[in-house]
């Protein structure tokens, strides 16, 4: 939120608050809810997040220290507080080496939850595997980050929100050949848009990958390249900045209805209807990994008040944060199964391990770890659409199918979730 | 054929962005022998300012002018505060040295507005003609006819009028100039001003047209530095040429299949060529400051 | 112009250099070695860039690219080969300083700030090839990137682990200090030093100023190759976000503020670079405000100290630092 020119920018403040849920009078819940304040030894947790021009991937740790403080509030871990040390990578690849060396090393923290750190993930993995510590994630958009046995992220990222938008788009907006724009770098969009190809190849339909440069500033070729190569539908598989620039292209050329357009969840934040403008009522569908903003569950309810009574006025409400607090009260519980006297960093990779099963209306599927080499519990995922400054469910909860997803299913059934 | 039209006129528009940006660098290069890498950032701030203004709910032209008073008010202050105090430097420590204040107003910027979805909209967005099969807005003929007119008045102002006059000896050689009598700092300080308005006239234009983006918009300086190289630092018709060229072999690159993904990177490519071209004919063996 | 007291120089230089490997790895925090690792590697590139410049008065604004040449060279031979440590460095290095021999091409009949966007405009293109092919990871074909967790990138034998790795970085940085500095003293200086005066007289006398000057380039190319294959043993795997265009010049910005004329200046700048950064984020600043403080500092120590902090200290201290 850009709260920080509050006292300045009241109306622009109060704009972007009026798309969130009004602050409900509930009582949060946490943990062991009784009330009493943890005071035994504390269990260090830590977490890393990027934030610093290019973007703010805070959100995860924000909604997890937020949860943990009102555990803590709240019994702790049958009476141990959770110290939780947040480090920000500042999306510089050493220093995400260095502060996770803190943390693992220097720290010695149990595990690490609400990760949103696209950097840290890549450089990273093989010191959690090599220490043996279990990174809960929030915030990923990477393919190092869903193909680590010590990583397992709650937000789905790219490839299935992607594939998601795909899969609404062909079965509701009739699409034949899709663009997937993304960015040219091969962990991100040529990951994603590979198997978003795949993906069209396996229903009987065409895409073609149009690949940018990070920096670039020629979006108006990347729209006409989508218009040359014929295509009925263009897939943003992009970060919102960059996203809503080739929408103000398509604006600007009046091709909202030259193309349907779709995209995953990146445009679903609360800063974007905003940005968007009327021009796109009801063409842009947007595939979001977790429940709306909005919605009514116990959970989607219970992030709010956590946030209301817990969080810092200038932490972000987007889809990270409900994903740190999912990953936060996750792990939690399984913290509250253990015996409070032996949790140490191998104990606590255990119990994250043998997650299994959990559920959440913040969720379309299970929650589960397990002993594996790659994660990705989530993946089915809902459809909104833009509409009159806001974004309306369009089609409840559905599943992908993809041969990505096969180790993935073969760990449901394996854990017995699935037939 | 129509295809080849279409990615033509869209390079124009783009390059017209570059050329933009290359001319603001080479005005105040040539007056006082700074290039300024900050150039972007502090088309960065103007636009964030504007786009604040917008928020704000203030009439369009005002919100506009926000945007030319940062940019001037930003180059003034680098200007009179830092620059003097490193005249004695070489260029290349003048030059690096405002990366210093590209770093403080990127991190001011980051700092007020804090990363979320924006979007700077002007009326003239909404207005346009077609031309081959694109729509090309008002906005992107301001790009376009505005870097044309900025170049036309740069080069007239720089060769009929006296502080044009000073400006341009003051290029040609500073000590000389200040012994006949020039005001230095008078020059200098125009030239500041007049740079800085064209940054944030660029920042708008890069905000609306590209993306607002800070992050974006502050290193968007190094492909139009590249426009600049074109023009040797000095020649703005040339500049303003490069800029064209950059934008169009851009947006053809990306008719080419194995390439298109890579052609960012053609400012740096193009330059470079044009640097081998320039030096073609030449038989010195000795250096020489360009 | 240059003058070496070798004997004064030596003294206080072996002292730090024994003092940064005792003491400080032992009392050093995990995260602390990684900073003091990753500040000696740069130190060594900052060495690069600055002998070309304080000897040729060359800008180079492409150091950190060429270190992530090195680092890609050295990445790539790793998965491809089963080469000692030792021979990738050197490997990584004769390549980084054969691309930088090349960037001295078109750059031969050019000095000052013409000639140091060239150097920039390559920095720019290597920024956008990083992007897209990233750095060896250990998959098949010519990047040889794959979409799984990096392999390993092996570290010398006799330094597996963070702590014997720093120092084992120290000792390389300190032979390529070396290597410099023996080029300053030795023929290549003499010559250096001629043409920075007069490239005609330089000439006139015999010196061929075209290998001299892409003899610099290439020493240079050498010592970012060195480091960037240091570098990649360090972090095992790189990213492409460590070598934008931006960090070129922001080296070569701190070179100029540690002082160019000397492994000191250098040193500083390695440390500028990156444990600055690292204690500020520490002190959990906040990270948009220490760009502003680490912008200010470097506007403000360009203002005030001409020879930067190297000379300053020299001044006061009499005889630490180089000579000039």
């Amino acid at each position: 939120m850009n709260l920080r020119l509050l006292g300045l920018g009241g109306a622009a403040a109060l704009a972007l608050f009026a798309l969130q849920p009004a602050a409900g009078a509930a009582e949060p819940a946490c943990g062991l809810d009784n009330g009493e304040k943890a005071t035994g030894e504390p269990i260090v947790v830590g977490g890393i997040n990027g934030n610093a021009p290019p973007g703010d991937f805070s959100g995860g740790t924000d909604a997890a220290a937020a949860y943990f403080k009102c555990v803590n509030d709240n019994g702790g871990i049958h009476g141990r507080p959770i110290e939780y040390i947040v480090e920000n990578d500042q999306w510089n690849p050493e220093l995400a080496a260095q502060v996770a060396t803190k943390l693992v090393k220097d720290r010695g923290v149990v595990a690490l939850v609400g990760n949103g750190s696209v950097v840290s993930m890549a450089v990273n993995a093989k010191l959690y595997k090599d220490e043996n510590v279990m990174a809960m994630a929030s915030a990923c958009a990477i393919s190092d980050c869903y193909e680590n046995a010590n990583i397992v992220s709650t937000n789905q990222g790219p490839l299935p929100s992607g594939i998601g938008a795909l899969k609404f788009a062909i079965e509701e907006l009739g699409t034949e050949h899709a663009a997937c724009i993304g960015f040219n770098i091969p962990n991100n969009g040529g990951w994603a848009c590979d198997w978003m190809g795949k993906y069209m190849e396996s229903q009987g339909r065409k895409s073609t990958a149009l690949l940018m440069d990070p920096a670039a500033v020629d979006l108006n070729s990347v729209y006409l390249q989508a218009l040359a190569e014929g295509v009925d539908t263009i897939l943003l598989m992009l970060p919102a900045g960059p996203a809503l620039g080739i929408l103000k292209v398509a604006e600007e050329q009046d091709g909202r209805d030259m193309f349907k357009w779709v995209s995953p969840t990146p445009l679903y934040d609360p800063t974007v209807p905003g940005a968007l403008g009327d021009y796109w009522n009801d063409s842009l569908y947007v595939n979001i990994e977790l429940a709306p903003f909005d919605s009514d569950g116990p959970d989607n309810r219970n992030w709010n008040a956590v946030m209301d009574a817990y969080g810092r006025e200038d932490d972000r409400r987007d889809t990270f944060s409900q994903s740190g607090y999912v990953s936060a009260k996750f792990f939690v519980e399984a913290l509250l199964e253990m015996d409070p006297g032996s949790i140490d960093r191998a104990s606590v990779t255990e119990a994250i391990k043998s997650i299994s099963g959990k559920t959440s209306d913040l969720l379309c599927g299970p929650y589960y770890v397990g002993d594996f080499d790659r994660h990705m519990p989530n993946h089915a995922g809902r459809m909104v659409v833009f509409r009159d400054g806001r974004f309306d469910v369009v089609r409840e909860c559905y599943d992908i199918e993809s041969s990505y997803l096969d180790p993935i299913r073969e760990q449901e059934r394996q854990l017995g979730l699935t037939q | 054929m129509k295809i080849y039209g279409l990615f033509l006129i869209s390079g124009l528009a783009v390059g017209s962005l570059y050329a933009l940006g290359g001319i603001g660098l080479v005005v105040l290069r040539r007056a006082t022998g700074v290039l300024n890498f900050a150039y972007g950032a502090i088309a960065a701030a103007a636009a964030m300012v504007c786009w604040q203004f917008g928020q704000w709910d203030f009439p369009g032209p005002a919100a506009w002018l926000s945007a030319l008073v940062t940019g001037t008010a930003l180059s003034l202050l680098y200007g009179m505060v830092v620059a003097p105090g490193l005249a004695w430097r070489e260029p290349a420590v003048k030059a690096v040295a405002t990366l210093g204040f590209a770093l403080i107003i990127l991190g001011v910027v980051s700092f007020l507005w804090d990363d979320a979805a924006r979007k700077l909209v002007l009326p003239t967005d909404k207005m346009g003609v077609r031309l081959l099969g694109m729509k090309i807005t008002v906005t992107r003929m301001i790009a376009f006819f505005g870097s044309i007119a900025i170049l036309i008045g740069a080069v007239l102002y720089l060769d009929k009028t006296r502080t044009g006059l000073h400006m341009r000896a003051l290029a040609d050689n500073r000590d000389h100039s200040a012994l006949i009598g020039i005001p230095v700092f008078r020059v200098e300080t125009a030239a500041w001003a007049l740079s800085g308005a064209l940054a944030g006239f660029t920042g708008l234009m890069f905000g609306d047209l590209v993306r607002l983006d800070p992050t974006v918009i502050t290193f968007t300086v190094i492909p139009a530095i590249a426009a600049a190289v074109c023009g040797r630092l000095n020649s703005l018709p040339l500049t303003f040429a490069g800029g064209l060229a950059i934008g169009v072999c851009e947006a053809m690159l990306t008719l080419v299949k194995p390439l298109a993904p890579l052609r960012s990177m053609t400012p740096f490519l193009l330059a470079a060529l044009v640097i081998l071209w320039m030096q073609r004919k030449e038989t010195l063996t000795f250096a020489r400051e360009g | 112009m240059v003058r070496m007291k070798p004997l004064r120089d030596g003294l206080p230089v072996l002292t730090l250099l024994l003092l940064c490997l005792t003491v400080v790895p032992a009392i050093a925090g995990a995260i602390w070695v990684k900073v003091f690792t990753s500040a000696a590697i740069f130190a060594l590139a900052a060495r690069g860039a600055s002998v070309l410049y304080a000897r040729l008065g060359l800008v180079n604004l492409a150091q950190v690219a060429l270190v992530g040449v090195g680092g890609w060279t050295v990445l790539r031979l790793n998965y491809a080969t089963s080469l000692p440590f030792e021979v990738l460095l050197l490997a990584g290095a004769g390549v980084t300083a054969l691309i930088g021999m090349l960037l001295a091409l078109p750059a031969l009949r050019m000095r000052g700030l013409y000639l140091a966007l060239v150097t920039l405009m390559a920095a720019g293109a290597f920024q956008i090839l990083f992007t897209a092919f990233q750095f060896p990871n250990g998959g098949s074909g010519f990047w040889g990137v794959a979409l799984q967790s990096p392999g390993e990138m092996r570290r010398p034998a006799i330094a597996a682990g963070d702590t014997a790795y720093l120092r084992y970085v120290i000792c390389i940085a300190a032979l390529g200090m070396l290597f410099a500095a023996w080029h300053e003293r030795a023929r290549p200086g003499r010559a250096w030093a001629m043409i920075r005066q007069s490239e005609a007289n330089a000439m006139a006398a015999g010196v061929n100023v075209t290998v001299y000057k892409v003899w610099a380039f290439g020493l240079a190319g050498f010592l970012a190759g060195l480091a960037g294959g240091l570098l990649a043993g360090a972090l095992n795997i790189l990213d492409a976000r460590s070598f934008a265009a931006g960090e070129s010049i922001l080296l070569f910005a701190l070179c100029v503020v540690g002082g160019v004329y000397g492994w000191l200046g250098a040193v500083l700048a390695g440390i500028l670079y990156r444990v600055v950064p690292a204690l500020l984020n520490d002190w959990g600043l906040d990270s948009d405000l220490s760009l502003v403080l680490f912008g200010a500092a470097l506007l403000h120590a360009l203002m005030t100290a001409p020879r930067g902090i190297a000379g300053q200290l020299s001044g006061v201290l009499g005889s630490v630092g180089s000579a000039r």
